[in-house]
C-alpha cells in the first residue's frame, strides 16, 4: 500500500486549506517537509511548524497532526497539515509530497482505505456515500466536469487514430491467410509520430492550466539597485520589502502572495544579483538563484537609466531558457538605451516604480504566457495532474513503440506500447476492449476464409 | 420414485465431436467410468467445415491440450497431410501450427483412440432428456427409451442443438448434412430453465477434384520442417500435400448480388447470427463490394478421395445457383459440386450459467462444452471438451475442481471470455483477446501447462520425462545465454556486427544480443553452438530466446495492466441497485444491468463503460457492506 496525498478542502481561495496523507509513509514524508529528520512527532497532538521548500526556504507556516494507525480515519497512519488556504501554497506542498514519494489520491480514496480497514461499519454505508459525493463533487466542480467530458471529446480523434494503428498491425498478425494489404512501416509510422504529437501538444497545456488553476510563482530578478523591491512594493500595495538607495540592500527573497486579475500569484523580490562582495550578500544571491529556478516567470528588472552591464546580461543570459519578460524600470528618468539593444526575446515593458506607470502593461505582460492558449487544442487545458500523468504516460508508450518500429521489432512487440498506450488513454475516454478492436478489424478488412 | 436404468456410468458425453471426444478421454483417464453417446459411432471426430486443425491462436490451443494431456494433438499429427507454420517470418509468440488433416483418416485415429482407452465406452444413440433429481443430475434417457445413469454429464452436441439447415429458400432440420437434428435435447434444456439463443455457421460447396483445372491455382506447399502439434511427436509420417490458392472474380459478384433475394441470409430467412470473421461469400461481396476479387482455397479432403473443399466460398444461396457460381471460377469451369454448401442456425446456451470449470452453476454434475456455449472451431470446441472432461472426472473422485487462468494460457482466456461475457456471434479464439500474448506461445505450452496435466494423471511418464529433459536442455541454453559473451576480439564478431547492421560494443551477453530486434534464433543457436554443441535442439533455443526477447515487454506491460487493474477484484455486491447510485448517466445503468458484472473487473470489460462510471460503481461496491 502506498501513500496518498489530496486536498481535502475545497477548490479555490480560502482561510486554511488542508492537505491530508494516508499510508505507511506519513512520518517519514513529515520529516521531509520539515527537513527534520529526527522529528517524532507525538500522535493526535497538534503542533506548529515551517514546511521547507527543497531551497530549504519557508513555504508556510502550517499546524500538523500525526495519526497512528490504527486510531484514524482510515485505520492506516496519517498526516493532515492545515496551512494557510492558497492554492498555491497547497500546489507547491502536493509537488513537494509526491517528490517525496507520495501519490496523488484518487476520488474517494481516503473513504474507501478507511472501508477497506473496517474503519466503517454496515450503517454507516450510506452516510458514507453521500460523504464521498459530497467530496467528489466540491473537488470537481460543473466547470471540471465539464472539462473531463471535453476533454475526451478531444481525445477522440488520438484515440480513434490510436485504434486504426492497432487495427493494420493486429490483422497483419492475426489473418496471415488472408489477402490483406501490406502495412506500411512508413505510414505506420507517421500516423504513430502524429497520435503522440497530439498527446504531447496536449499534455504541454497543463503547465499553463495548472498555473491559472493553482496560481503562479512569479520572481523578481536583477541585478542591485535596479529597482527590484520597489517594483515589488508596488505590485503587493504596501511597502513590504525595504528600499534604500544602496545597492544591494535586500539581502534575502521575501515572498507575498497577491491577486492579480484574480489570479493568484505568489510574487518573490530577490537580492539583486552580481559578483558579490561580502558573505551574506553572496548567500542572498544562491538564494535568488534558487527562487528563480522554483518560479514559473521570470520578471527581469533592468535600470533603463544606465548602459547594461555585463551583470544585466548575465542576469538575461541566465532568465533565458525560463519564462520570463523584461522590465525597463526607472521610466521617469533618462533612458540610456532603447529595447532592440536587449539581447531577449521576451517582451519589454517599460515602468517607473516611482510613477506607477506601465505597471498595468507589466501585470499584463505577467499573465500573457498563461492566458495564451495553444488553438489546437481548441482552448482546452490540462489542470488535473492525474491527467497530465496519463497524458505523459501515453505519449510515452507511444514514443517507446515508435522507437521499435523504426528497429524494425515485431508486430508483437510494438503493440505492446500501443496498447499500454490505449489503456491510459482510456482512465480518461473510457476502455477499448479487445471485443472493440475485432469489431474494427472485422468492419475494415474482409476477413475470413 | 426411483428410476430404472439401463446401464450405469459416472460420466456421459453426449456428442461425439471434438468437444465429446476430448471430454470422454479425459474424463475416464481421471478414473471416472465414462461413456460417449454419439448419434453415429463411424462419424467420431468427424470435422464438420474445413479440414484442417490449428491456425493463429488456434494452433495454441491445440498446444495447450496437448500440454494438458488431451488427445487432438497427436491425432491431428498422425492425419495431417499439410503442415504449416504460420507468421513463421514473424515473432515467436504468433507463430501457430495449421495443419490440413485427412478427414477420413481423422475419424478413424479418433475413433481408434478412443477405442483403446480403458474405463471409456462408446453407445451409438440420440439423448432426448437430461434426468434429474432432487437438484442434480442422474442420467440421461435415450430415444429408443434406454436409460443411462450418471453422476456427471457434459453436453457436446455442437450444431445438432435444434438445427436447420439452410440452402436457398429451402430449409430442413438436421445437425449436419445428412445427419438428424437433435430437437428433443433442445427442448429438454429450454425446459430446464437455461437461457437459449440461436446462431448460424455455414459451409462452402466440396467439389470433384477430377474436374478441377489446377493449373488455373497457385499451389502452396507444406513446411520442410513440419511442425508438429504434439510434444510428443517425433516425426510426421503422412506424405505431404500441395493446397491451391485461387480468386474470385467481379462477373462472379455481380451475379451474386444480383441473386441475393435467393439468399436465406439476406431474405431474412435466418435468424441466428453469423461470424464476421467467417463471412459468407454473399456477406463478402455485399459488405465489401469494393474489393474485385476474393481469395479462395482449394483444400483436398485427403489422399483417398476426390474431394476438395472450396475454402473462402460458404454459402447458402440455392444448390443449383452454387454451381452455376462455381464455374465462373477461373480454372473451375468444368467443375461439379459433390455436396452443396448451406447454412446452418443451431440453438446454444448462454455460456454466463457456467463457471470457470464449465459446470452449470445451477445444475451440479451438468457440464457445457463446445459449441453449445456458442463457440466455434474445432480447438475451441476441444479444449473446452477438455476442460469440462476433466472436471467431470475430479467431480466423481471428489478432487477440487480444475481452471485455467487468463494469464496461464488460451484456453483460460477463452473460457473466461465465455462465462463473464456470454457470446453474441459465434466465439472464435484470436491472439489479441490474450492480454498476455506475449508469454502465451506455442512453443512454451508444456513449459506452462505439463505440470497440470501430470497432476491431473493425464500426462503419462514416459512424456513426462521428455517434458524435463526439455524444460532441462532451455534452462541450460538460458545459462549460456546469459553466460555467453560475444567479445570484439572474437572471430565471429564482426560478422555478427555487420548482418545486423548496429554496434554491438565492446562484449555483449548473448541474452543482451536476443533482445535486439533483429536478432534472430538461428543466429543466436549459431553462436551458441561452441559452448551447447549438438546437445540442444533448435527448438530448445527458440523457447529459450523467446523468453529472452519478450521478458522486458511482458514486464512493461503487466506494469501497465497492474495499474489499471489494482480494483479488479473488488466484488459488486449482488442486491447493488445501479439506478441508486448519483453520477451514473443512462446509457450507464443500461450497460451495467445488461451485464450484471460481479466484479470491478468485469465491469471495467464491459464495452462503452466510462472511467468515471467505473469510480462510482468502486465507491459504491467498496462502501457497500
Amino acid at each position: 500500500m502506498d501513500t496518498i496525498v489530496a486536498i481535502a478542502t475545497s477548490a479555490g481561495r480560502s482561510a486554511i486549506g488542508v492537505v491530508r496523507f494516508s499510508g505507511p509513509d506519513c512520518r517519514g514524508i513529515l520529516q521531509r517537509l520539515l527537513q527534520n529528520p529526527s522529528f517524532d512527532p507525538e500522535p493526535r497532538k497538534l503542533f506548529l511548524k515551517e514546511i521547507l521548500r527543497g531551497s530549504g526556504e519557508t513555504l508556510d507556516s502550517a499546524l500538523v497532526s500525526y495519526f497512528e494507525a490504527p486510531h484514524s480515519f482510515t485505520g492506516e497512519d496519517m498526516l493532515e497539515i492545515s496551512c494557510h488556504g492558497s492554492p498555491l501554497i497547497l500546489r507547491n506542498l502536493l509537488d513537494l509530497a509526491q517528490s517525496f514519494g507520495a501519490r496523488l489520491a484518487g476520488p474517494g480514496e481516503f473513504t474507501l482505505r478507511a472501508c477497506r480497514h473496517g474503519k466503517m461499519n454496515l450503517a454507516q454505508a450510506e452516510a458514507v456515500r453521500d460523504l464521498i459525493n459530497a467530496q467528489t463533487a466540491a473537488a470537481s466542480s460543473q466547470a471540471l466536469r465539464q472539462l473531463k467530458g471535453e476533454l475526451s471529446h478531444t481525445l477522440q480523434p488520438t484515440r480513434e487514430l490510436l485504434i486504426e494503428i492497432i487495427v493494420r498491425l493486429e490483422s497483419a498478425l492475426e489473418f496471415v491467410e488472408d489477402d490483406l494489404p501490406e502495412v506500411e512501416a512508413a505510414t505506420l509510422e507517421r500516423k504513430m509520430r502524429k497520435a503522440e504529437t497530439e498527446i504531447k501538444k496536449l499534455a504541454a497545456t497543463f503547465a499553463t492550466g495548472r498555473a491559472l488553476r493553482d496560481g503562479i510563482n512569479v520572481a523578481i530578478v536583477g541585478t542591485p539597485n535596479a529597482g527590484k523591491s520597489s517594483v515589488f512594493n508596488r505590485l503587493v500595495g504596501r511597502d513590504r520589502a525595504i528600499v534604500t538607495e544602496d545597492a544591494g540592500t535586500t539581502r534575502d527573497t521575501i515572498s507575498e502572495s497577491i491577486t492579480l486579475c484574480g489570479i493568484p500569484i505568489s510574487l518573490t523580490d530577490t537580492a539583486g544579483i552580481r559578483a558579490a562582495s561580502g558573505r551574506i550578500e553572496q548567500l542572498g544571491v544562491e538564494r535568488s538563484y534558487r527562487a528563480a529556478a522554483d518560479a514559473d516567470l521570470l520578471v527581469v528588472m533592468l535600470d533603463g537609466s544606465k548602459e547594461l552591464t555585463p551583470d544585466d546580461e548575465a542576469v538575461l543570459a541566465e532568465a533565458a531558457t525560463s519564462k520570463h519578460v523584461v522590465a525597463v524600470n526607472k521610466a521617469d528618468l533618462d533612458q540610456r538605451y532603447d529595447k532592440s539593444e536587449l539581447p531577449s526575446a521576451a517582451p519589454v515593458v517599460h515602468i517607473s516604480a516611482v510613477t506607477g506607470a506601465g505597471l498595468d502593461e507589466l501585470t499584463a505582460a505577467i499573465l500573457q504566457p498563461f492566458g495564451s492558449v495553444d488553438s489546437d487544442a481548441a482552448g482546452l487545458l490540462i489542470t488535473d495532474s492525474r491527467h497530465f500523468d496519463l497524458l505523459r504516460r501515453t505519449e510515452m508508450s507511444l514514443k517507446g513503440s515508435r522507437d521499435l518500429l523504426l528497429e524494425g521489432a515485431g508486430e508483437e512487440i510494438v503493440l505492446v506500447g500501443l496498447h499500454n498506450a490505449l489503456r491510459f488513454l482510456g482512465e480518461i475516454t473510457g476502455e477499448t476492449t479487445s471485443d472493440d478492436i475485432l469489431g474494427e478489424i472485422f468492419s475494415t478488412f474482409c476477413i475470413g476464409k | 420414485m426411483t428410476m430404472v436404468f439401463d446401464e450405469a456410468f459416472d460420466v456421459v458425453v453426449i456428442g461425439g465431436g471434438h468437444a465429446g471426444c476430448e471430454a470422454a478421454s479425459a474424463s475416464a483417464r481421471i478414473g471416472a467410468r465414462t461413456a460417449l453417446v454419439t448419434l453415429n459411432l463411424d462419424l467420431i471426430g468427424q470435422m464438420s467445415c474445413n479440414p484442417a486443425i490449428g491456425g493463429i491462436a488456434k494452433g495454441h490451443l491445440v498446444r495447450e491440450i496437448d500440454a494438458l494431456g488431451g488427445i487432438m494433438g497427436r491425432v491431428a499429427d498422425r492425419t495431417g497431410i499439410q503442415f504449416r507454420l504460420l507468421n513463421r517470418s514473424r515473432g515467436p509468440a504468433v507463430q501457430s501450427p495449421r495443419a490440413q488433416a485427412d478427414r477420413a483418416l481423422y475419424r478413424a485415429e479418433m475413433r481408434k483412440v478412443l477405442e483403446e482407452t480403458p474405463n471409456l465406452d462408446l453407445r451409438q444413440g440420440m439423448v432426448v432428456d437430461l434426468l434429474i433429481a432432487k437438484g442434480r443430475i442422474e442420467g440421461v434417457e435415450m430415444h429408443d427409451g434406454r436409460r443411462i445413469a450418471a453422476k456427471a454429464v457434459v453436453i457436446a452436441a455442437g450444431t445438432f442443438l435444434n438445427g436447420l439447415i439452410h440452402t436457398g429458400k429451402r430449409t430442413y432440420t438436421a445437425g449436419r448434412a445428412g445427419e438428424p437434428a437433435s430437437i428433443e435435447l433442445a427442448e429438454s434444456l429450454k425446459r430446464l430453465g437455461f437461457p437459449v439463443g440461436r446462431l448460424k455457421t455455414g459451409t462452402p460447396p466440396r467439389i470433384d477434384g477430377r474436374t478441377i483445372d489446377w493449373s488455373a491455382f497457385q499451389p502452396q506447399s507444406a513446411d520442410e520442417r513440419p511442425v508438429p502439434f504434439s510434444f510428443s511427436t517425433d516425426k510426421i509420417i503422412q506424405p505431404q500435400i500441395q493446397c491451391f490458392v485461387g480468386y474470385t472474380t467481379p462477373d462472379l459478384h455481380e451475379r451474386i448480388r444480383t441473386n441475393l433475394s435467393e439468399s436465406p441470409l439476406y431474405s431474412g430467412q435466418i435468424k441466428g447470427v453469423g461470424p464476421r470473421y467467417c463471412p459468407s461469400i454473399e456477406d463478402k461481396v455485399v459488405k465489401f463490394a469494393e474489393k474485385d476479387r476474393h481469395q479462395l482455397f482449394l483444400e483436398p479432403e485427403g489422399h483417398d478421395t476426390n474431394e476438395v473443399y472450396l475454402n473462402g466460398f460458404s454459402t447458402s444461396l440455392p444448390a443449383a445457383l452454387q454451381q452455376d457460381l462455381v464455374r465462373m471460377i477461373p480454372g473451375l469451369a468444368e467443375t461439379r459440386i459433390i455436396r452443396p454448401g448451406y447454412a446452418i442456425e443451431y440453438d446454444f446456451v448462454d455460456p454466463r450459467v457456467l463457471g470457470p470449470d464449465l459446470q452449470c452453476r445451477r445444475l451440479p454434475g451438468l457440464f457445457h462444452a463446445g459449441q453449445v456455449n456458442g463457440t466455434t472451431g474445432y480447438e475451441e470446441a476441444a479444449c473446452q471438451g477438455l476442460l469440462a472432461g476433466i472436471n467431470a472426472g475430479l467431480l466423481i473422485t471428489g478432487r477440487p475442481m480444475f481452471r485455467l487462468r487468463r494469464e496461464e494460457s488460451y484456453i483460460g482466456v477463452l473460457v473466461d471470455d465465455l462465462i463473464r461475457h456470454g457470446v453474441d456471434e459465434p466465439y472464435r479464439i484470436f491472439t489479441s483477446r490474450a492480454e498476455y500474448r506475449l508469454a502465451l506461445r506455442y512453443d512454451n505450452a508444456d513449459q506452462r501447462l505439463s505440470h497440470y496435466g501430470k497432476e491431473l494423471q493425464l500426462v503419462g511418464e514416459s512424456d513426462w520425462e521428455r517434458f524435463n529433459q526439455r524444460r532441462d536442455r532451455i534452462a541450460a541454453v538460458k545459462k549460456a545465454l546469459r553466460e555467453t559473451r560475444l567479445r570484439r576480439s572474437d572471430a565471429t564478431y564482426a560478422a555478427v556486427a555487420a548482418e545486423l547492421g548496429c554496434a554491438l560494443g565492446d562484449s555483449i551477453t548473448l541474452e543482451e544480443l536476443a533482445q535486439r530486434p533483429s536478432v534472430s534464433s538461428s543466429l543466436v543457436k549459431r553462436l551458441l553452438a561452441p559452448v551447447l554443441g549438438s546437445t540442444v535442439e533448435l527448438t530448445d533455443v527458440e523457447s529459450a530466446f523467446a523468453d529472452s526477447l519478450y521478458s522486458g515487454y511482458i514486464r512493461m506491460q503487466e506494469a501497465a495492466i497492474q495499474r489499471l487493474h489494482h480494483n479488479d477484484s473488488t466484488p459488486i455486491p449482488q442486491h447493488l441497485d445501479f439506478r441508486k447510485l448519483d453520477g451514473l448517466s443512462h446509457e450507464m445503468i443500461e450497460r451495467l444491468e445488461r451485464c450484471r458484472p460481479t466484479t470491478v473487473g468485469d465491469a471495467r470489460r464491459i464495452s462503452g463503460i466510462t472511467p468515471a462510471a467505473l469510480s462510482t460503481l468502486y465507491v459504491a461496491a467498496s462502501t457497500d457492506g
